[in-house]
């Protein structure tokens, strides 16, 4: 048997692979709906049942209702929960699925996983895009122009998140359930994002001011002071480093400025995270990809 | 290299995870048109020798190589001629049959005018055109196992490795698969396969058995029958459990397992 021709080197970046790769990720999100199923009640859940409701005790932040001010938080939430999905099926891609046949096959790895990073923040789109229908209800007036920066803020957010979830998801051997993930990582990020409370803001509205002298100093001394009809209140310093350590924070920030014109934290700081942080993680995602198996 | 170079060649292949040696220094050559298995108990450590060989898995020490590429310098030319079937489906359930032989179309670089043809071509040797458009879900076991080895076809490759191929088969399956086998052998392909079952092994031009992470005896099934004391006519089966001892072989549950059990009862998220 005579030795068959050197396979000819083929460059890392392969458009076939990753448009291929990408289409396979909205096919398997169109296919099952218990994925669009679960957008929709979470959206139902935290903005009509939470946001109408805690928002009845808050009045509103910053002169936005309740509902208003989590409009952002739960398409994050969202865009959180697909990208993690999206990434930790690799777990079993890769153990019983299409992504033992890419092992062995001369494709670039490179390309594989930048087709994944895409669909899954795709899908993350999609899925952010549930709550941005139920805008109107709440009082929120989206143009296209508002709703086009608001896909291109959840795609960077799912670019980033599922890269993240493809680097975690690559390190791990065994997987039962994904509680794990949803209490190890997708609550932290999402409640340390600033996401249902203010960095720092006025609560209250009409009527909020009607209690006693007496209470009144004494949340002065908390640190909270009333300020026109609201109050002002901050979050605690160990919770506001928590905060500003994570990364979703900004992203967040930037989607409720496109979505409701208020931001929190410097926009110089949100767009550099929302730029720099997409890209350096699609490249740890890609490395650890092509790690993942043989050593 | 030699004009004759073997088809399949390694030398000292050794493989650790963590402390254990799960292949410690298989030595072995495969002629081109052999078929050739690797029999052994589970956890002998046929797996990981095979995975060396298809460049998923580096090998810890020792040499291996494929018509003449060296698995580790020169991997992507050898999974450019090799053709694998794994153990358990390496499919996409959720995308249809057609879908998942365009995705092989695209990581073998078949060009784009070529795929549908060849495409069809597979879904014909797998006698699943009628069923092309459903997804690889609804599919049985046996009809999994065919799409997959049309699959591993379609790039044309010379060499073709098979891990396990008819566990879980029913005997029609297992059958079908063990023809297409042959079929495949009669047109020139080199077939590398593992197997516990040694009716499969009597099949095969060449057998080597392994246990413990090394090869204990290897030739045609003819030439070791006689190994076995006072039993030259003995089945490969007392050659088998002669070399291989005959106490029960209970092995602690790996991850992998345990994630494959996982997905058996079937909790949220699995696939």
């Amino acid at each position: 048997m005579t030795r068959a021709p050197t396979a000819p080197v083929r460059p890392p970046l392969d458009v076939r692979v990753v448009t291929s790769f990408w289409r396979r990720e909205l096919l398997r999100y169109w296919r099952d709906r218990s994925q669009i199923f679960g957008g929709f009640s979470r959206t139902v859940l935290w903005l009509v049942i939470l946001g109408v409701g805690l928002g009845a005790a808050l009045r509103q932040i910053e002169g936005y209702s309740y509902a208003q001010y989590i409009l952002p938080g739960v398409v994050t939430l969202n865009v959180l929960f697909a990208s993690m999905q999206s990434a930790i099926a690799i777990v079993w891609d890769r153990e019983v699925g299409l992504l033992r046949e890419v092992l062995v096959s001369p494709a670039p790895m490179f390309s594989v996983a930048l087709g994944k990073v895409l669909g899954g923040a795709t899908v993350a789109v999609a899925q952010g895009t549930i709550p941005l229908l139920f805008a109107p209800f709440i009082g929120v007036r989206l143009t296209p122009l508002h709703v086009l920066l608001a896909w291109c803020v959840m795609l960077s957010m799912g670019v980033l998140l599922t890269s993240f979830g493809v680097v975690v998801a690559s390190r791990m051997r065994t997987f039962e359930g994904f509680g794990s993930i949803s209490n190890g990582i997708i609550q932290p990020l999402y409640f340390l994002s600033g996401s249902i409370y203010p960095i720092r803001g006025i609560i209250g509205g009409v009527g909020f001011l009607a209690i006693p002298d007496s209470l009144r100093l004494q949340l002065q001394h908390f640190g909270i002071y009333n300020v026109g009809s609201g109050w002002v209140v901050q979050l605690p310093i160990w919770l506001r480093v928590l905060l500003y350590a994570n990364p979703v924070s900004y992203e967040l920030d930037l989607l409720r400025n496109v979505l409701l014109r208020f931001r929190q934290l410097p926009s110089g700081a949100d767009l550099a995270v929302a730029i720099v942080l997409p890209l350096l993680a699609t490249a740890i995602a890609a490395r650890a990809m092509r790690r993942m198996y043989r050593h | 290299m030699s004009v004759n170079a073997p088809a399949i060649a390694c030398e000292g292949l050794v493989r650790t995870f963590a402390e254990v040696e799960a292949v410690r220094g298989v030595s072995l050559t495969v002629a081109g048109g052999e078929l050739f298995a690797l029999l052994g108990p589970n956890g002998a450590g046929k797996t990981t020798t095979l995975h060396m060989l298809t460049t998923v898995r580096e090998p810890t020490r020792g040499t291996a190589s494929v018509l003449g590429f060296d698995v580790r310098r020169e991997a992507a030319s050898v999974r450019g001629v090799i053709g694998m079937v794994f153990q358990e489906p390496a499919l996409d359930d959720r995308l249809t049959a057609r879908e998942n032989l365009q995705m092989h179309a695209v990581l073998y670089a078949i060009p784009r005018a070529e795929t549908a043809a060849a495409v069809d071509r597979a879904l014909a040797w797998a006698s699943l055109e009628q069923e092309a458009t459903r997804t690889v879900r609804t599919f049985s076991g046996g009809m999994k196992r065919r799409l997959e080895l049309a699959r591993a076809l379609m790039h044309d490759p010379q060499v073709l490795f098979l891990d396990e191929p008819t566990v879980g088969l029913d005997p029609q399956a297992r059958r079908h698969l063990w023809e297409s086998v042959r079929s495949l052998r009669r047109e020139g392909l080199t077939v590398f396969m593992t197997t516990h079952y040694l009716e499969e092994a009597e099949g095969c031009d060449r057998v080597a058995i392994m246990d413990r992470g090394e090869v204990i005896a290897l030739g045609s099934p003819a030439e070791l029958k006689p190994q076995v004391d006072g039993a030259p006519l003995g089945s490969l089966e007392d050659v088998f459990l002669d070399l291989t001892g005959r106490e029960l072989r209970d092995e602690e549950a790996t991850p992998r397992a345990r994630l494959l059990a996982f997905g058996k009862r079937g909790g949220e998220h699995t696939r």
